[in-house]
């Protein structure tokens, strides 16, 4: 459960990022990014989130999550597949001589703060 | 009111990790994030490479558990300098801890630092420490399908030890699906085999590691 440290993380980030802009208010909307590759599990963000979030600028908060795609390359058929998780073999010949390419991102996208 | 943001969540981590990478690389000290699922013998490779590196390196250990001095202790053994760091029930290393581990270590008289990170094979891959290099440990006891099974901490790595190779006669463990396997994930990776037990492949890692110290110590 990396999760919880991740979360905790970004909790005290975010936090830190409203303070820094001047405001107080409280967070209605947070939008966040996870890579479809980067073995972070979404369930287990949304879990620690509800566990991490009460008594913090957070609490109650809409969590938005987007996930990153990533993508299959093809050394045999030169094809270029989306993928939702690490794959063994391309989606579109079957070949095994494949890499992976982006779906790493953890990132904090926007917060949106009371008026 | 909108805050647009667009950084890394780990910023924290992440920047605390360049700064201790600025400080290895200061002192030019090559530090290697080893990691592995529990009891997959780090401290086991760890003892058999540091008895291997002959004086051409000298290292230092950090030693990352639960809890308990256990591995710290079998390093001590060695006469090497060691810290042992205990999370407290987290289940990786992260930068800040290194961080703190570095304070007890005196960087200037040393030029290999190895990392043993917790035994995890999930959780440890999100968390830069600084390291220059990551090496994942693979025992043959452990079965050959991990790869594809835990694929991110083997995307993340430079380097894939399966070790335990003299279980090999007594198991189904194929080394060649696993280097297929790490080639798709990881194609730069490097792939060693090592028996701790016997000393097989332990010359390998020992000297590829000592040539590293030599040049990036300049
Ligand atoms: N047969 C064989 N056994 C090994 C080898 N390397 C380690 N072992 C055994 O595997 C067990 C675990 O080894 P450790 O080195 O303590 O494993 P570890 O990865 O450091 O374990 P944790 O720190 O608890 O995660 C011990 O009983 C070792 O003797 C090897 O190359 N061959
Ligand atoms: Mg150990
Ligand atoms: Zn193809």
């Amino acid at each position: 459960m990396h999760e919880l440290s991740i979360v905790d993380a970004m909790i005290k980030q975010v936090e830190r990022e409203v303070r820094e802009s001047g405001h107080d208010g409280h967070v209605v909307h947070l939008d966040i990014v996870i890579g479809r590759l980067s073995g972070v599990n979404v369930d287990s963000v949304r879990f620690a989130f509800d566990l991490l979030s009460p008594d913090t600028l957070l609490e109650q908060s809409d969590l938005r999550i987007t996930e990153s795609k990533a993508v299959c390359l093809c050394e045999a058929c030169e094809s270029r597949t989306e993928i939702d998780d690490f794959v063994a073999a391309c989606p579109a010949c079957g070949s095994e001589k494949i890499t992976f390419e982006g779906g790493q991102d953890l990132f904090l996208d926007s917060i949106e703060l009371v008026d | 009111m909108k805050i647009i943001v667009a950084k890394k969540i780990l910023k924290a981590n992440d920047q605390l990790a360049e700064e201790n990478r600025a400080r290895f690389n200061q002192a030019n000290v090559l530090v290697v994030n080893l990691l592995g699922s529990p009891g997959c013998g780090k401290t086991t490779l760890l003892e058999a490479l540091l008895a291997k590196l002959d004086g051409r390196a000298a290292p230092a250990v950090i030693e990352g558990d639960l809890a308990s001095s256990i591995d710290a202790e079998r390093i001590e053994k060695l006469g090497v300098p060691v810290v042992q760091i205990n999370t407290d029930g987290a289940c990786h290393l992260d930068a800040t801890m290194v961080a703190a581990a570095c304070a007890e270590i005196d960087l200037d008289k040393i030029d290999l630092l190895i990392i043993e990170n917790v035994g995890n094979l999930v959780c440890t891959a999100g968390f830069d420490l600084g390291e220059h290099l990551r090496i994942v440990i693979l025992s043959v006891s452990e079965g050959d399908d991990k790869v594809p099974k835990y694929p991110t901490i083997f995307h993340k790595s430079d380097a894939l030890v399966v070790t335990k190779t003299d279980l090999l006669p007594y198991s189904n463990f194929s080394v060649d699906r696993v280097i297929t396997d790490m080639n798709r994930l990881a194609p730069k990776a490097r792939i060693l085999q090592i028996s701790a037990l016997t000393g097989e492949g332990v010359e390998t890692l020992a000297d590829w590691l000592a040539n590293q110290c030599r040049r990036d110590g300049g």
